[in-house]
């Protein structure tokens, strides 16, 4: 027994991973019918950059997660002011699936290239938020930033599902994604969403990879996997919604650690990969797709 | 892919041609003069055959020329990638199947080589023609299920099949695990390195010549023409009894063996497959190859995948820094010229001799204007 909650603490700690990227993407895509698939090289800019201020530079570390936030607030609005508000609001360049894809796929690659300019190869982790050992339940060991992992991640599908449910920006934002024409008619700005949800969801990102390199470590090249795993996530959540993304990365994180635990600890990505992709091959139902974008 | 004898033979000619092919034709736009879609498709569009022989000839000439240098070897290393793009410009230029695919295809292509040759002594013509039949086989079977599914969810299953697969080869003790497979034979062994080099070269010019005619051929056939119109709505080439399943599957059997020629082509270039081949940074760098320099255009994607692969191997500023390069240059493109570099220079060419033909009617108007002393003004009289 003891042997399955240590795989089940495991499996939610990982999980929560890729439950909260999935969610920022599936809130993101709601309101604009973009996949940000740079949101794994924002988590990558918070880690790395948060590890870099407080370690080399001896910052202090509130100030380092704060200099870095803004920066990647930064970063996200000039992406929107440069390149989406030309591609989405003057309807010039690329439309249609190649847009939903390669306008965030482009600032990943610049992202990546640029850690790689500024950071090197190395791998960083920031600083521990609730340092100490690892937490035991009886015979359940957790580690504490899995604790923080997971609860951020619980919390942030939460506050974002409610946020969309319940507030009248929240509708205003999802009105967006069902037609822009008609949200503009009745008096939405659908660009300020799409920018500001761009930024808060980057941010999030970047604040998640904080908290969670201590597990993990990450260097210039953890972002597109992290991208990967969260669109996977997303897209069990049709894309859309971000509460069930978290919940489907939960579920994807447990499937994993039990298939190492009871099944194999060298094939249990690979049976994971599969099942995942059975899944999504022949019951495509599930993932609640609508149509593709024209 | 069954077709009308007169759209199969790519002279589609609308007073003859009926059926879905001539549907897709005349959907395309207004109403058009007999002739206008078949006009348009060849305008494009060079003579499969034509094409073949160009890229073989000046490619094997170009090879020649390098005679077995480091530059000959990333440019056949950039051919290999080409094979791969050529048939992603039907795949996802021409008929918009968002399929991540292509670089597990090329690793069954480089794998299944290594694996035949090395260990069940195949040689190099064997080990190809069993690579392509096995990829062949196994696309068929993957994409009768894979097709099934909607754009989204296609995009999003194949996206999982490089983590899969890539996952497996590193495994796999029988694959070589992240070391790969080593001593895998060239296309055409001569008396030095340089000459093997060269003759392999030439070899793998003819694979792309082929596959660029067999792409281009498909392309102006009137299987292209349902292509676009599946293309451009789904539900119109369904209404005009275009069979949209056997239509998917077809282009991805043939995007997935030409993928796997392209790995064929790569290992037998290299010497040696690694799992990097089927790696999602695999996959990032052939979108890239497409994207960049023209998704819709066969010569684009062949320039893109050579100029790409002598940049990533050129100066160390360039291969430090490809990523914000190529990072860059794809946003560029997606906001000034989705259809890519190609795209721009065949608009600016386009405009050029527009503006020739403008010229000469104008000229031609003011020499031959009736009653205007040219030949016109004496025959009138």
């Amino acid at each position: 027994m003891s042997e399955f909650l240590n795989l089940l603490a495991a499996g939610l700690t990982s999980g929560a991973i890729y439950g909260i990227f999935g969610a920022c993407l599936a809130v993101w895509f709601r309101v604009c019918n973009v996949l940000n698939l740079a949101v794994g090289d924002f988590a990558m800019l918070g880690a790395i950059g948060t590890a870099r201020l407080v370690q080399t530079d001896h910052l202090p570390f509130a100030a380092g997660v704060v200099v870095v936030l803004a920066a990647v607030g930064l970063i996200a609005w000039i992406f929107d002011r440069v390149v989406l508000h030309i591609a989405f609001d003057r309807g010039l360049g690329a439309h249609g699936i190649v847009g939903v894809f390669f306008y965030t796929f482009g600032l990943s690659l610049i992202l990546e290239g640029a850690a790689r300019a500024v950071f090197g190869t190395d791998v960083y982790s920031a600083p521990a938020i609730w340092p100490g050992p690892a937490l035991a339940i009886g015979d359940v060991h957790v580690q504490r930033a899995g604790v923080l992992v997971i609860a951020l991640a619980i919390a942030s599908g939460l506050i974002l599902w409610a946020y969309l449910r319940f507030t009248v920006s929240g509708r205003a934002a999802s009105a967006c994604g069902e037609s822009v024409l008609g949200s503009r008619i009745v008096g939405i700005d659908s660009a300020m969403f799409r920018r500001r949800i761009f930024i808060m969801t980057a941010a999030l990102a970047a604040l998640f990879g904080v908290v969670e390199s201590p597990l993990t470590g990450f260097t210039y090249l953890s972002g597109p996997t992290i991208s990967l795993i969260g669109v996977v996530a997303a897209g069990f959540a049709a894309f859309r919604k971000p509460g069930r993304a978290v919940l489907a990365g939960l579920a994807i994180g447990v499937t994993e650690a039990m298939l190492g635990g009871y099944v194999s600890t060298t094939y249990n990505d690979v049976l994971l990969y599969a099942i995942l992709f059975g899944i999504i091959i022949l019951r495509p139902e599930v993932l609640g797709l609508g149509a593709e974008p024209a | 892919m069954s077709e009308p004898a007169a759209a199969d033979r790519g002279t589609i000619d609308s007073s003859a041609a009926t059926g879905p092919a001539a549907a897709a034709a005349s959907s395309a736009g207004p109403p058009a003069a007999p002739g206008a879609a078949a006009h348009r498709v060849r305008r494009h569009d060079p003579v499969p055959l034509t094409a073949t022989v160009v890229i073989t000839v000046l490619g094997g000439l170009i090879l020649a020329a390098m005679n077995g240098s480091y530059l000959g070897l990333t440019v056949t290393t950039g051919v290999a990638y080409a094979v791969v793009t050529v048939g992603m410009v039907l795949q996802l230029g021409y008929s918009r199947q968002l399929a991540f695919s292509q670089s597990v295809f090329m690793g069954v292509g480089a794998y299944g080589t290594g694996v035949l040759e090395t260990k069940y002594g195949f040689s190099s013509l064997e080990s190809l023609l069993a690579v392509i039949a096995l990829a062949a086989v196994a696309s068929l079977l993957m994409g009768a299920v894979v097709t099934r599914a909607p754009g989204l969810a296609l995009a999003l299953a194949t996206l999982l099949l490089p983590l899969f697969v890539y996952q497996l080869a590193t495994d796999s003790g029988w694959l070589g695990s992240f070391s790969g497979i080593d001593g895998v034979l060239p296309f055409w062994n001569g008396p030095d390195y340089e000459s093997t080099l060269v003759r392999s070269g030439i070899i793998s010019v003819l694979l792309l010549g082929l596959a660029a005619g067999l792409v281009l051929r498909v392309i102006r056939s009137g299987v292209g023409l349902q292509l676009m119109a599946m293309a451009s709505d789904e539900r119109l080439g369904e209404s005009i009894g275009v069979s949209l399943r056997q239509r998917r599957l077809e282009v991805f059997v043939l995007g997935s063996v030409l993928a796997a020629v392209g790995g064929a082509v790569l290992v037998s270039a290299q010497g040696l497959v690694t799992p990097d081949v089927l790696s999602e940074t695999a996959e990032i760098t052939l979108l890239l190859m497409l994207f960049v320099a023209g998704r819709k255009s066969v010569v684009g994607a062949i320039l893109g995948a050579i100029v790409i692969e002598y940049l990533t191997t050129s100066t160390s500023f360039i291969s430090t820094n490809i990523g914000i390069i190529e990072g860059i240059a794809l946003l560029v493109i997606l906001l000034v010229e989705p259809d890519g570099v190609a795209g721009a220079v065949a608009r600016l060419l386009g405009r050029r001799t527009d503006r020739w033909a403008e010229s000469l009617r104008s000229w031609s108007a003011g020499r031959f204007r009736p009653g205007g002393g040219g030949n016109g003004a004496r025959n009138a009289a």
